[in-house]
This record gives C-alpha cells, sequence and structure tokens, in this order.
C-alpha cells in the first residue's frame, strides 16, 4: 500500500498548495456567518425514467407535496439561511415551482437563488461551478433534492465546526447517517454501504458501497494507525446529508475526474496520507432521513411520512403552506383533505392521505395509499399502496397494488395493475385489461429514447425538442393497453436485458434481485480494467520508443490508476499481462515460442524497475505469479516459454524465491486438471532448474549485481 | 418609507412564529413551557396592535382574528396561542367600550332578550374612531403581561394550603407549575414525591433531577406501578397541557390512567394550572384534538423489518374527564370543575370562542 503514497506525493503537494489557500481566507472570515447550502435538484440519473421525462424528479409529488418542498422545509428548519438550487433537466419547471412556493415570498427566512446550466452532468459539475462562482465562503450543507427528512444537523454542524477548530482544517466533510438495521423497508439497497470508522473521532476509515456483495474486505493498514477503537457498521442508512466545508468544491475542482460523492468520499480516504483530509460521521438515531432515489424507496418513504415518522412535516401540518391544501388527520392516520367526498360503503382502512376535490365511489377499500387531489375514483375499487397523483381517473371495479399513478391518466373498467406497474402521465388504460407485475406505460414511445440512449450519460438531462420530430407516430396497440389504450409499453418493445434494466431502475434492486445486476457491474468493471490495460499498454509503448526513464513510467501508470479507480493489486496484475502480451502485440500472435521469449527478456529488464516498484510485499509476489499463470493458461502453446519468463523475473530480483516456492505448492493444487497435467511439465522442469539455481546461488546473485 | 419597513418586518416575525410553531415540539411537547408560549404571543399581538394599519376597533379586531386564525391552524395542539388572541380581543372589546363610556356589565351580559334584538348591532358599533383607543389597549395588553409574568408564582404561593408534612405527593411526568408549587412547599415542609416516569416521553425523570435537586425526597417509578402505589399516596398533584372548557383536562398521555387510579383509592387529584391554559374548547373536536408525533419513541427505527409489518402510533395527550378532578389550582385561586364554566365566561367574549 506504501506505494500509493510516494508515487503520489508531487500531485499531492500540489493540491495541497491550493488547499493552503482555501484555509487562509476562511480563517480571514468572521465566525458568525449565514449558514448556507446547496441543494443539487437533479439526479443525474434515469431511475425514474418515462415519469422523470414530464416532469424533474424534484418536483414529483410525495404525500401531494414536491419532493423539493420537504428538502427545502428540512434546511430551513436547521437554520440554513441560504440556499443555492442547482437545476438542469427541466430547470424551469422548478424555477416555476420555487417562485410560486413560500421559499421566495420576501419574509422567507431561507434565501433560495436558483442557478441553471444545461450543461451540469453529475454532482461534480455543479460543485465544480460553485467554487468557480465563489458561492460558499463558510461551511455548508449538500443534498439532494430528493431527500426528505426531519434530522437536526445542528448538532452535527457543531461537531464538524468544533473538529475544523481543533484540527486546523483537516475534517473535510461530515456525513449524516441514520442508524437502521440491515432488513429496513426504507434502506435501498442500491445504496447500501459499509463503514468503518473510529468510534473515538469518528472517522471514517473505509467506506464502500456493497452493493449485494457477499465478501468485502478491507485493507488492514487502516487499522494499524490511529486509536485503538474501531467499528465496522453496516446498520446505517446514508440520508445523503452531508456537511462540507469549503474545500470539498475545491476539492472537486483540483480533481476533474470526480462525479459523485461516492468517488470523492474514495479518493478523499485514498489520498488521506498525502492531503491530510479526512471525513467523519455522524450517526443520528432519533429524526428521519433517507432520498427517493428509486421507486422502491418512494414507496417506503412515501409510506413512512403517511405513517408519521417525517413529524413534524405530516400531511396535515401544510408545511408548504398553499391556500387550500390543508387536510385532516384522524385514526389509523387517514389524511382527508378539503371536499373529499366518499361514497356509501368504502373504506379507508389505515394509512390513507386522499387530496382535495377527490370523489370517491361506493364500496372501495383503500389501505396504505396517497391519492393526489382532482382524482375521481369509481365503485368497489381496490387500492393498496397506489400511489395516484393529480387528476387520475378510475373507473369502477379497478385493482390496483403497489403501483405508481400519474398525472391525468385513466384506468377504465376493470382494470387490475399488478405490483409494481408505472402509468406515466396521461395514460389511458383498459377496459377490462389486466397488467402483468413490473409493467411502465408512457405516452413517448421506448424507441424515440433509444435513438438519444448513445449519450455518453445516462442522465435526465437530454434534450427532448429534437426528437420529437422523428416520432413516428404508431398506433397503440391494444392487447398491451385495452381496447380504450392510449401509451406504450416500456417493457414489450424492448430486448430482455434492457427491460430487467428498467424494472431495476424504477423499482430499485430489492424487489428484483436477478443475479444479472451483479455480472452487470462486474462486467462494467471489466470494460474498466480492459481500458486501464490499453492505456498501459500505450504508456509502457511510448516509453519504450522515446527512452523514457522508468520512475516516469511508474507515475504515469499511477495516475492512470487513480483516473480509472483500479486497485494496486489490479495494476499489478494488468501490468503483468501486458508486458507480457506485448511481443504478441508487437509481432503479432504467430509467434513461435523461441522468437516469444527472445522478445520478452529483453523488454522485462528494461521494465524491471517499474515491477520493482509495485511488487513490494509477499502477497504482490503471489499476485503477479497468478497473473503470469492465467497469461500462460491461455497461451497454451507457450507454456514452456513460462520457465523462462520466470527465471527471468527471478534474476531480475523482481520475484523472490520463496515466492515462487509458494506459489508453486499452492498453485498446482488449485488448477483444473487439464491445465494441471500440462502445468506439471512446466512445473517439472521448474523445479528442476530450481534446485539447481540453489546448488550455484552465488554465481546467480552476482550476475543479477550486475 | 419607514411604515412599509416596519409593516415588512412584522409580517416577517409572524412568519417566524408561524414556522417555530409548526415545528414546535420534536415528540417531547413543545420546547418552551406554554407560558413562554402565552408571553409570546402576547408580545407578537401588541406589536401587530402598535404597527398594523387600522382606523377603528372593528378593524383591529379583524386582523387579529385572521392572525390568530393561522396561528392556531399551524399548531392547533397548542391552545395557548388561541386563548391569548382571544384575551386580547375581550381586551379590545373592554376598552372599546369604556372609551364610548357605557359600562362593561352591560355590554357582557348576555340574556335571551338582547339576543333577540340585537342581532348582529354588536359588531357595527366597533366602527367609530377613538384617538386613545390604541394606547388604552397597548396598556391593557402590558398588564396583561405582567399578570402572565406572575402566573407560576402566584400558584406557587399556595403551595402551603395544600402540602402538608409527611405527606406522600404523586405526579406525573413534568411540569413547570408543579415543579416550582412543589419546590415552594419544600421551603417549609418535608415530604415525599413519586413521579410516574411518562414513557415513552419519560419527561418524569428530568421532573424528578430537578425536585431531588432541591432536597425533596423523590422516586421515579414506571408508569405500570401507578395503581400499585397509590394506595400510599394523599394527595396527586399534576400538570395539564389545557383546560378543557367542561372542566376535562387534556393533559399528557397516562394521566388518565393516573386519574382512574386516585379515583380508586379516593385520592384528591389536584391540577396545576394557570389561567391562560383554559380553553373554550370542549373535547369532542376530535381533528385537533389529538396529537400524534413520530413513533420513533415507541418502536424504534433501527427495529428494521418489523416496521413494515406493523402500524405504531405514538400518541401525545389524553383527556381526562371533569369527573375525576378534585380541584384546579390557578393562579386566582382554588377553584372546583364545575366552576369552570364562570371562569370562561369572565375571561373570553362568547364571540371569541371560535376565530
Amino acid at each position: 500500500m506504501l506505494q500509493i503514497y510516494t508515487s503520489g506525493a508531487t500531485s499531492g503537494s500540489f493540491r495541497g498548495g491550493k488547499q493552503k489557500k482555501g484555509n487562509v481566507t476562511s480563517e480571514q472570515e468572521e465566525e458568525e456567518q449565514p449558514l448556507q447550502a446547496v441543494l443539487v435538484a437533479d439526479s443525474f440519473n434515469r431511475r425514474f425514467f418515462p415519469i422523470s421525462k414530464d416532469q424533474p424528479r424534484a418536483l414529483l409529488p410525495l404525500g401531494n407535496v414536491a419532493m423539493i418542498d420537504y428538502t427545502l422545509e428540512f434546511l430551513t428548519s436547521t437554520g440554513v439561511q441560504e440556499t443555492f438550487v442547482f437545476c438542469c433537466w427541466m430547470s424551469n419547471k422548478i424555477k416555476d415551482h420555487l417562485l410560486k412556493s413560500k421559499w421566495c415570498r420576501p419574509t422567507s427566512p431561507n434565501v433560495v437563488h436558483i442557478i441553471t446550466s444545461d450543461l451540469y452532468r453529475s454532482l461534480g459539475d455543479v460543485l465544480r461551478d460553485v467554487d468557480a462562482k465563489n458561492l460558499v465562503r463558510n461551511d455548508f450543507i449538500l443534498v439532494y433534492g430528493d431527500v426528505v427528512s426531519n434530522i437536526d444537523v445542528s448538532q452535527a454542524l457543531q461537531e464538524h465546526r468544533h473538529r475544523r477548530k481543533v484540527d486546523k482544517n483537516i475534517s473535510v466533510m461530515t456525513m449524516v447517517f441514520k442508524e437502521s438495521s440491515p432488513g429496513h423497508k426504507t434502506r435501498c439497497e442500491e445504496d447500501d454501504v459499509i463503514v468503518a470508522m473510529d468510534s473515538k473521532s469518528k472517522r471514517v476509515l473505509h467506506y464502500q458501497k456493497t452493493q449485494g456483495l457477499k465478501k468485502l474486505q478491507f485493507p488492514m493498514n487502516i487499522f494499524q494507525h490511529g486509536s485503538d477503537e474501531f467499528e465496522i457498521r453496516h446498520d446505517l442508512l446514508d440520508c445523503h446529508i452531508s456537511i462540507c466545508s469549503p474545500q470539498v468544491a475545491e476539492l472537486f475542482t483540483d480533481n476533474f475526474d470526480y462525479q459523485t460523492r461516492n468517488d470523492f468520499v474514495r479518493g478523499i480516504l485514498v489520498n488521506e496520507e498525502i492531503l491530510g483530509n479526512q471525513i467523519h460521521l455522524y450517526v443520528t438515531q432519533d429524526g428521519y432521513g433517507a432520498r427517493v432515489s428509486n421507486l422502491q424507496m418512494y414507496d417506503s418513504v412515501s409510506l413512512d411520512m403517511v405513517r408519521r415518522w417525517v413529524y413534524p412535516l405530516t400531511p396535515e401540518a401544510n408545511f408548504t403552506d398553499q391556500q387550500g391544501q390543508g387536510c385532516t388527520h384522524s385514526r389509523h392516520n387517514v389524511y382527508r383533505g378539503a371536499e373529499v367526498s366518499l361514497g356509501h360503503g368504502s373504506q379507508m382502512e389505515e394509512n390513507v392521505l386522499i387530496g382535495r376535490d377527490t370523489s370517491i365511489g361506493a364500496n372501495c377499500h383503500i389501505s396504505n395509499s396517497v391519492i393526489g387531489n382532482n382524482c375521481t375514483i369509481g365503485d368497489n375499487v381496490v387500492l393498496d399502496r397506489a400511489h395516484m397523483w393529480n387528476n387520475v381517473h378510475v373507473s369502477s371495479n379497478v385493482e390496483i397494488h403497489q403501483s405508481v399513478v400519474c398525472d391525468g391518466a385513466v384506468v377504465k373498467e376493470a382494470v387490475r395493475l399488478n405490483k409494481q406497474c408505472v402509468l406515466a402521465y396521461n395514460v389511458v388504460i383498459g377496459p377490462n385489461l389486466s397488467l402483468p407485475e413490473g409493467t411502465v406505460v408512457s405516452m413517448h414511445h421506448p424507441e424515440e429514447e433509444e435513438e438519444d440512449d448513445d449519450d455518453e450519460f445516462l442522465s435526465d438531462d437530454q434534450e427532448v425538442g429534437h426528437s420529437k420530430d422523428k416520432t413516428r407516430q404508431k398506433a397503440f396497440n391494444p392487447a398491451e393497453v385495452g381496447p380504450e389504450g392510449k401509451g406504450y409499453i416500456w417493457k414489450a418493445s424492448m430486448n430482455d436485458t434492457e427491460d430487467e434494466e428498467l424494472a431495476q431502475c424504477l423499482w430499485g434492486l430489492v424487489l428484483n434481485p436477478d443475479p444479472e445486476s451483479d455480472s452487470e457491474s462486474e462486467a462494467s468493471e471489466e470494460s474498466q480494467d480492459r481500458t486501464f490495460q490499453l492505456e498501459v499498454l500505450g504508456t509502457l509503448q511510448r516509453g519504450l520508443e522515446e527512452n523514457i526513464v522508468c520512475d516516469n513510467l511508474v507515475l504515469e501508470i499511477n495516475s492512470l490508476k487513480y483516473a480509472y479507480n483500479i486497485t494496486l493489486k489490479e495494476v499489478m496484475q494488468i501490468l503483468t499481462r501486458v508486458v507480457l502480451e506485448y511481443p504478441f502485440q508487437q509481432q503479432g500472435t504467430q509467434l513461435t515460442t523461441l522468437q516469444y521469449t527472445g522478445s520478452l527478456l529483453p523488454l522485462l529488464k528494461t521494465w524491471s524497475p517499474v515491477f520493482k516498484n509495485y511488487i513490494k510485499r509477499a502477497q504482490d509476489h503471489l499476485d503477479c505469479l497468478s497473473a503470469v499463470e492465467e497469461l500462460f493458461l491461455e497461451q497454451d502453446t507457450h507454456q514452456t516459454a513460462m520457465v523462462k519468463v520466470l527465471m527471468k523475473m527471478y534474476q531480475l530480483e523482481i520475484l523472490e524465491e520463496e515466492a515462487i516456492l509458494k506459489w508453486f505448492s499452492t498453485g498446482a493444487t488449485n488448477d483444473k486438471s487439464r491445465q494441471l497435467r500440462k502445468n506439471q511439465g512446466v512445473m517439472r522442469r521448474m523445479s528442476l532448474w530450481r534446485k539447481e539455481s540453489e546448488e550455484d546461488e552465488s554465481s546467480e546473485e552476482g550476475e543479477c549485481g550486475r | 418609507m419607514p411604515g412599509a419597513d416596519k409593516e415588512t418586518d412584522l409580517t416577517e416575525r409572524i412568519e417566524a412564529f408561524l414556522a417555530d410553531l409548526k415545528r414546535g415540539g420534536s415528540g417531547t411537547g413543545p420546547l418552551r413551557g406554554s407560558g413562554e408560549m402565552a408571553r409570546e404571543t402576547t408580545y407578537l399581538l401588541r406589536r401587530i396592535t402598535a404597527q398594523a394599519r387600522w382606523s377603528s376597533a372593528g378593524d383591529l379586531m379583524e386582523i387579529i382574528r385572521n392572525e390568530g386564525r393561522r396561528m392556531t391552524a399551524a399548531q392547533p395542539s397548542e391552545t395557548t396561542v388561541g386563548n391569548m388572541v382571544r384575551r386580547v380581543l375581550k381586551i379590545i372589546r373592554e376598552e372599546y367600550a369604556r372609551s364610548r363610556g357605557s359600562s362593561e356589565e352591560t355590554e357582557q351580559q348576555e340574556s335571551l332578550h338582547k339576543l333577540l334584538t340585537a342581532g348582529e348591532l354588536s359588531e357595527e358599533n366597533f366602527r367609530q374612531h377613538f384617538v386613545h383607543l390604541k394606547a388604552n389597549v397597548i396598556e391593557a395588553i402590558n398588564e396583561l403581561l405582567t399578570e402572565l409574568d406572575g402566573t407560576t408564582d402566584n400558584i406557587a404561593m399556595q403551595a402551603l394550603e395544600h402540602i402538608h408534612s409527611n405527606e406522600v405527593i404523586m405526579t406525573v411526568g413534568r411540569s413547570r407549575t408543579v415543579e416550582a408549587f412543589l419546590k415552594d412547599a419544600a421551603r417549609k415542609r418535608k415530604f415525599h414525591v413519586i413521579v410516574a416516569e411518562c414513557a415513552p416521553f419519560c419527561q418524569g425523570h428530568e421532573m424528578a433531577t430537578g425536585l431531588s435537586k432541591v432536597g425533596i425526597e423523590t422516586t421515579v417509578i414506571a408508569d405500570a406501578a401507578i395503581f400499585a402505589v397509590m394506595s400510599r399516596v394523599n394527595k396527586v398533584i399534576i400538570g395539564t397541557q389545557t383546560v378543557l372548557a367542561n372542566g376535562g383536562l387534556r393533559a399528557v398521555n397516562g394521566t388518565h390512567s393516573v386519574a382512574l387510579a386516585a379515583r380508586h383509592h379516593s385520592t384528591p387529584l389536584i391540577i396545576c394550572a394557570p389561567m391562560f391554559k383554559l380553553s373554550p374548547q370542549f373535547p369532542n373536536e376530535e381533528d385537533t384534538f389529538h396529537k400524534f408525533v413520530s413513533p420513533h419513541e415507541v418502536l424504534p427505527f433501527t427495529a428494521g423489518e418489523i416496521l413494515s409489518k406493523v402500524n405504531v402510533h405514538c400518541p401525545v395527550f389524553d383527556y381526562v374527564p371533569p369527573e375525576l378532578i378534585t380541584l384546579f389550582i390557578s393562579n386566582i385561586g382554588g377553584n372546583a370543575p364545575s366552576y369552570i364554566y364562570r371562569l370562561m365566561s369572565e375571561l373570553y367574549h362568547p364571540e371569541d370562542h371560535k376565530l
């Protein structure tokens, strides 16, 4: 692990200089400054996709109130006096909404500035803009526009400020987490993290998203310094609320490859020793905080809100202060807005919120549902965990289970929506139809989207305008959406893998625990490894052509390592692989073994300092050997060359004798039968040679010395 | 223009107060005591009287009624706010009547004859303009403020009449008034206090530490032990959040069980409640009567999976019917529950009961 620190030192000192500048400015300013917040009103992903095509995520209603209002109320109640709202996708809608809301009234204690740009592609872009515009002067709170919370962060803020005062600005960020045991419904598996922290100072030592992994690894060195008490916690719910010092924005500017907070946290932890920056944790037990990151979370947060977990942000509190939005709260958490009519024999069982001017027919059963304003619902309707937004029309004999029905949708007679259906804006469904689980219906044709899909950034914020003219007005399929239906099914028209992905996007990983998701993430990792490998190859090639000193090569590889976020182990394995494949790359795969070794051995000699830089500990040796082994298992015609390669590496002191022996004894047992036999031919010669080497050790030592 | 400046300043203050009310009380009841809340409301109303634009008593009453409606809607469980608005409205009525020269008595008395003949006329009458009305109203509100400042002391002063040596007193949860009452008695007498902890918020613990600090012999018991301990208790002295129009209470959760246990053992139940807690509300007004807070205290969020399978409720208040109550001790003396109606008509004008 040491290598990282030494090699990054040059760039580290450069960043350190900039950081110092930040310290000076913050010290010059007075202590008492208004608390500022940066609210990112864009998700930069397509989790809510066909829905967020018509409405940005921050404005989607949760309990009949736009999500951004919850976030702003949370900020205001914690004492934030100035909020910068950054919008990208559909920024006009967000702007209009905010200008009409109570936040832009002159009496609002929280001054809201709206900053829009179409160029933001990630959280990183936003924070770089914060730095460029010099918006924050002091510690600020960073949240997304879809965070619902009632946590009082003033305690965390105090701790953060105290730490910064005591430790001279070492701590750059305090992340707020909520304690909640695994298996909690409001824990989103996508966001599941495992954190190792110092229990006394609350410093984060290791931070990793679990992403459904069964095995997790912690580098040992994190436990070797600092205090003697550590906690490894998996009972934390990421609230996506972080208290940042102004340095955070600067660090994002310095590191243009940071896109998300995750990148940032990882970057800070990896570079901790060079930059001296630390990240701390604040774990709260009371209070509620969650980010609505997918429909699964939407469903559970909405229910939590109706069950009053977010008190005092309850529906009847009307905290947005809108006229006519008030409702009453009665037993079993039933909330009714003004002018709600309920037919004879209808039952609102529990956890029901009904918006104003909604009328419900006779003999309906409603439970755990949120119904928006101006909806009409027919007779004999069963709603369970339904989320209906405004102006929805539901005819008689309809059944809806755990589904989202957006504004203006019409559900005709005798339709059944099974779990996890989504009816996007203005869709008409039915009559007499049963939508299978996970169906997504939208007025937008999925193909018009596919054309845009090549866009590098899969973000909400794409230009829809230009695709409009391309839209071929295809007929609606009556078999899919019913005889009078309007809308396209997103599932059917896509190939299998993509629809899996879509369902997963909308409802999150929890309900679709398909093995594919794992392989998918691996695949992306793989491709990243692949590009890294190509880059390393290019670097070495250039090094050879231009005769670059090995130290500089090491530097370049290290910077690549950070750019692609590759672990040290992988770097070494890829490096080994690249070097060993180098002759094939240059002269084609038709080489004979003799030619191969002939061209490879001098290369090994030239690059031995590079290897030595990466291979230091015993484990590194073994990893390197396994990489060598892997390569030769693939190139089975050249297996005889392996002995020579290993010998050369031994002579160059890249590999140690003990390591080779150890690998030989353990590696042989693990191999598969066919390869094992072939290998053993190699091994036999290896062991022969090894004995030889033992005999004239002294002479070989001398050779190496030269 | 300084006038406009003043006005925005005023609305800003009102908005801040409303926002405070909405956020007020993250479960453990209001952050401030209701005494403080009453004072703050009155300060704000005095400000409105001084700074808002009005030419006659009718205008002023309309303004105050409007703001009062918003304040009570912001946090319906905080009845003190509404009570103070009613008190100020009553003050305006009286001052207007005095300026007009008519006696207060005739203005106040309601009779069937008057109801039939007068009709809506009384509102019409407030249109007359008086120069000194503003100063007089502010003066009267100042008097009200002085009264508010003294309430706790006035109640505590009566402690020695009710608490005797070597008595065992039970109380529930934490009430600032009761705390002051007991501490006052402890200066002269020696007695034993049993505090029911009042789960899930356990304000009783705070109360017990406060009492033991001044040397009162204090025992904390679990709520479940209330009935078992009651046979040893000489008197139950509790506070309340609101005194309702029928003489019943809206008090912290668990009070009803204390009251029932006291009735079973014929132990006197004494309520320490300042006059500003008297509300013209009746217990059947369902929507605003209850207050449910986050279920966190009952079943913590960390409980995990079980939370998606059960519904958890965490109510804050209990209703205690008037027949279980022996005596009210307010800042103007002791009263029986049956006498509440009379105090009510003295404090508030009947037309202000509904804002």
